[in-house]
């Protein structure tokens, strides 16, 4: 299988990177009626499979589950959700033949060997579903030309996706139907009603392509969402050690610290973030930032050009080949570091402390949101996918980090972006050695504003200001908020 | 000396003063009843003497250093919160229906075992206090999946495991049936006959013996004088216009079922239940905790994943027939305590009462002209005009429930599902809430009421179905006006 972003021409590339569309509401109102009285059978019954099942058939739909003959025979956990909610259960063999949407909700390494096995059971015109694109553009499998394939992906946990559903809600979701793949022109039409049968549909639909979600996925979680966060976790917390503040203090300030600074990125975009900082403390924290990106922003452009290239995707499958052997290693290492080992003290930590005492945190977050946003856009990649993929789901990784730190963070959210995290903490902790020298305890464990008098020059003020504000990212995520100001905060888990 | 001495206490809440001036001195041993109106400020007090909220004015306590009792003050929240494993409180009313692999809390075995940890307490004691409230039943069970009456007892077995000096109980008896209710009350006496003083809030009457003392608060201002204890009975006012108008029906035969069957792994939950109900019909449903009630509601309602394995035709259609929930929550209006428990905590009065339109929990939508026009009525009717724009967990519980009514009648469906909607409500509060279901009955509107047995009923209601054990054992027409 070669690389299907690879093999096409530059036009068509930079084509289908550009397809990114933020839908409005009176583009659903035909509901799930493209779906009404189709066989939907669903393969995977793990969160995201049973919740979304739950939902399309409160909708309406008509849904079963296909598992592997052993899951069956052995009763595992997913034929125990199917059965124990009254879902019909069977083999491929007796449900793919019947299906006239099929949709997998496989983890992403089990892809093409789950693929490969339903493809051939599949009838004639029948519709595949995919969550992310990594097994079509980056795999390259091939899929029967007389089969049609789109892709529904809820912005959330499973969890979620069913509790906000059931609250008339929904979760913000990306739609996308493959080129290569709609024979009949229907993809868009049912990967709409599949949005609305999970009430995807009231909370933000980005409608995007199969090259731009993998393309800026793979970007984002590498970069931004898992890595960095990652790095400067590590390090922040380090740092306080050898400084000589509490270990538990630190702990505590690290593991919460993220949490509580992203909330004010989700509702206020990176102005809002830095705003919650003191005038002389947003001033430093823009100082450093500034120096951040440029000492980083060669390693985000060797991220997205791997990915681009198709190297990253390369690199890894040989990983997946060799048993994960460089993953596994990578994951005991973060298991063993001095910050998972120090559990969160004892202590109380008010909302506006963690912006006083941590305003190092503050800087690392609008450095790389920002350098994020802009190598993607520089890729070809469109602002609000850059956005969503970038700003948009920073709080949701900071929400896992703030439940069971880095080690868990990692074995929740994809082997992909996992082992994406680890390759990017790996390179740029040494980046940032000498920069950490510079740090001290104002910047990390301590109030900022002790000892100064909190003066600031107007003009230095006023410039720093404007620069937060007319930053590409916050314009578009200004106009994205808005568009979806009945969104709740979404809780991850 | 005195436990509790209380001189000039005043609380404001911003500009609103909730307690005036308040002086009150507790003896050791004593047992005190505050009662109130909703929004008396009797749970301000509450909390107060428990140490949690700024005051003006002197609150001291002094508790007695050579007693075997711990030197503190436990408040029993009338209304709490549990989080799931990973701190999160992101539930929702329909969660204990859907049935996963996956354990979200602790259980109630688990929690209580971590409480007497943390206390230093006696297991012997608590397997006495267990067998008294009638709670091993529930100890396996997960803290999402038990009721709001479950969850009560839950913070009562604490509460009088751990045996403060000092023991303040909010609103005691929500949820609780009426045996549950007497054997509380010996559990109190006990209490006090071993040293502990007591202060309950609660306007129910069938208090136990050793409550000897009574004060009555009345816009923030406390009264020792039980004389001073009437309420006035509230008077109803027109029923707003589109209330009026008689609900559409479209089928005669509302809800169809035929032989339910409802069970979790080897626990049977319902069996073998026929049941139908016509339009117009107001049904009475009754059982005790853990009868099944809820969970046949749920099967109506829309909410339960097990409606799916049986025949139940709703409103004309059988269910898994291509319908949506959406559809058959359209014509339901709902209120349950756990819909009440799990409502959206960001919600206004206003939005709140909205979201009945759309069947929602929280509203998400934009309104239209006649949906605001309908909604100024009915908040005007219910007396919350002037609290829309407040979010509806500040708002006093009977309030907070009143505004729940609100939002299952505001788009006047075919179907009211009333679940204990009463619960935590004071007699008063219970009489008017009956007399408006009963105005509202008039138009024709079919009904279903649960209540446990000894709650006041509206005197609307023609049919009853009793549940035991998951089976029924009255389904019939009952004489009108049998109350």
């Amino acid at each position: 299988m070669a690389n299907y972003f690879n093999t096409l021409p530059l036009r068509e590339q930079l084509n289908q990177l550009g397809v990114c569309e933020f839908m409005s509401n009176d583009e659903f109102l035909d509901g799930v009626d493209a779906l009404k009285g189709k066989k939907i059978v669903i393969v995977g019954c793990g969160a995201q499979g049973l919740n979304q099942g739950l939902n399309l058939r409160d909708s309406g739909l008509d849904v079963s589950y296909a598992l592997r003959k052993e899951a069956i025979e052995e009763k595992r956990a997913s034929w125990k959700n199917a059965t124990d909610n009254n879902f019909n259960v069977g083999t491929y063999e007796e449900l793919i033949p019947g299906a006239d949407l099929v949709i997998n909700l496989t983890p992403d390494k089990q892809h093409t060997s789950v693929v490969s096995a339903v493809m051939p059971l599949m009838k004639q015109g029948a519709t595949l579903s995919y969550s992310h694109g990594f097994n079509i553009v980056e795999e390259g499998i091939q899929i029967r030309k007389d089969l049609t394939v789109i892709m529904v992906a809820p912005k959330s946990p499973g969890s979620e996706v069913r509790a906000e559903y059931l609250r008339g809600f929904g979760v913000p979701t990306l739609i996308a139907v493959h080129p290569e793949n709609d024979p009949e022109g229907k993809g868009l039409e049912q990967a709409k009603a599949y949005c609305v049968g999970t009430g995807g549909h009231r909370a933000g639909v980005l409608r995007s392509s199969f090259v731009a979600e993998v393309k800026s996925d793979l970007m984002g979680e590498q970069t931004i969402l898992c890595g960095l966060l990652q790095t400067g976790s590590i390090l922040s917390f380090d740092k306080m050690l050898e400084k000589g503040i509490d270990a538990g203090y630190a702990s505590k300030l690290v593991q919460y610290g993220v949490e509580v600074i992203t909330e004010a990125l989700k509702h206020g975009g990176v102005t809002g973030m830095m705003d919650r900082l003191s005038n002389p403390a947003k001033i430093k924290a823009f100082r450093i930032s500034e120096e951040l990106k440029t000492i980083m922003r060669p390693l985000f452009q060797k991220h997205q050009d791997d990915i681009m290239s198709g190297e990253f995707s390369r690199i890894m499958m040989e990983d997946w080949a060799n048993g994960d052997a460089n993953l596994l290693k990578w994951r005991a290492e973060t298991g063993e570091t001095a910050f998972e080992k120090t559990p969160a003290g004892d202590v109380k930590i008010g909302d506006q402390e963690y912006f006083d005492n941590y305003t190092l945190m503050a800087a690392f977050i609008k450095a790389g949101v920002e350098l994020a946003f802009e190598t993607m856009v520089e890729a070809g990649i469109k602002p609000e996918s850059a956005y969503y993929e970038s700003l948009h789901e920073t709080p949701l990784i900071a929400n896992t980090i703030a439940r069971k730190k880095l080690f868990e963070m990692n074995r929740v959210i994809s082997d992909t972006a996992e082992y994406g995290c680890y390759l990017f903490d790996q390179a740029c902790k040494p980046l940032l050695a000498d920069f950490m020298k510079t740090v001290d305890t104002d910047l990390v464990g301590k109030n900022f504003n002790e000892g100064k008098d909190g003066a600031v020059d107007n003009q230095e003020l006023v410039e720093v200001n404007e620069a937060l504000r007319s930053h590409p990212v916050e314009l578009v995520g200004t106009v994205l908020r808005k568009a979806m100001t009945a969104m709740k905060a979404i809780k991850t888990a | 000396m005195s436990l509790v001495n209380i001189k000039d206490l005043s609380v404001c809440y911003g500009a609103k003063t909730v307690l005036h001036n308040i002086s009150l001195v507790v003896n050791p041993g004593e047992g005190w009843v505050i009662r109130g109106e909703s929004g008396s400020g009797k749970t301000t007090l509450g909390r107060t003497i428990a140490g949690s909220v700024r005051h003006s004015g002197d609150v001291t306590i002094h508790f007695n250093t050579q007693s075997p009792l711990p030197a503190t003050t436990l408040f029993v929240e009338s209304w709490y919160r549990f989080t799931n494993l990973e701190g999160d409180r992101n539930f929702y009313y329909q969660q204990r229906y859907n049935h996963q692999q996956r354990r979200d809390t602790v259980t109630i075995a688990r929690e209580l075992e971590l409480f007497g940890k943390e206390h230093a307490l006696n297991n012997v004691r608590l397997q006495e206090l267990i067998a008294t409230l009638d709670y091993t039943r529930v100890l396996d069970e997960q803290l999402f999946e038990i009721s709001s009456g479950e969850h009560k007892k839950l913070q009562l077995i604490k509460a009088l495991w751990l045996h403060p000096q000092l023991l303040i109980i909010d609103q005691p008896y929500t949820g609780l049936d009426v045996k549950s209710r007497g054997r509380l009350n010996e559990l109190l006496n006990a209490y006090t006959g071993n040293g502990g003083t007591l202060i309950l809030i609660s306007n129910d009457t069938e208090l136990p013996a050793c409550v000897n003392r009574f004060a009555m608060l009345k816009d923030g201002r406390l009264s020792t004088d039980e004389t001073a204890f009437r309420f006035e009975e509230k008077v109803l006012k027109p029923l707003p216009h589109f209330l009026k108008e008689p609900p559409q029906y479209t089928t005669q035969t509302l809800i169809h079922m035929k032989d339910i069957h409802v069970r979790y792994d080897d626990k049977q939950v319902l069996s073998n239940i026929q049941w139908q109900v016509n339009a117009g019909d107001r049904w009475l449903l009754q059982g005790h905790n853990g009868s099944g009630k809820s969970t046949l509601l749920s099967l109506i309602t829309g909410d339960h994943p097990q409606a799916y394995a049986n025949d139940i035709k709703l409103f004309g259609v059988q269910r898994g027939g291509g319908e949506s929930i959406w559809d058959i929550k359209r014509r339901i209006g709902l209120i349950s305590p756990e819909l009440h428990w799990y409502f959206d905590a960001n919600a206004t009065v206003l939005q709140s009462l909205a979201s009945g339109f759309f069947d929602s929990n929280g509203l998400y939508r934009q309104l239209r002209y006649m949906q605001k026009q309908q909604l100024d009525e009915l908040l005007k009717f219910l007396d919350l005009y002037d609290v829309k724009n407040e979010l509806l967990t500040t708002l006093p519980l009977g309030k907070q429930r009143l505004a729940l009514l609100g939002r299952t009648i505001i788009k006047n469906p075919q179907l009211l599902v009333l679940d204990e909607p009463c619960q935590g409500l004071d007699q008063q509060q219970t009489q008017y809430f009956n007399k408006l279901v009963d105005e509202i009955s008039r138009n024709g509107v079919t009904i279903i009421y649960v209540g446990h047995f000894e709650t006041q009923l509206p005197a609307c209601i023609t049919h009853k179905l009793v549940l035991e054990n998951g089976r029924s054992i009255e389904n019939n027409r009952i004489a009108t006006q049998s109350r």
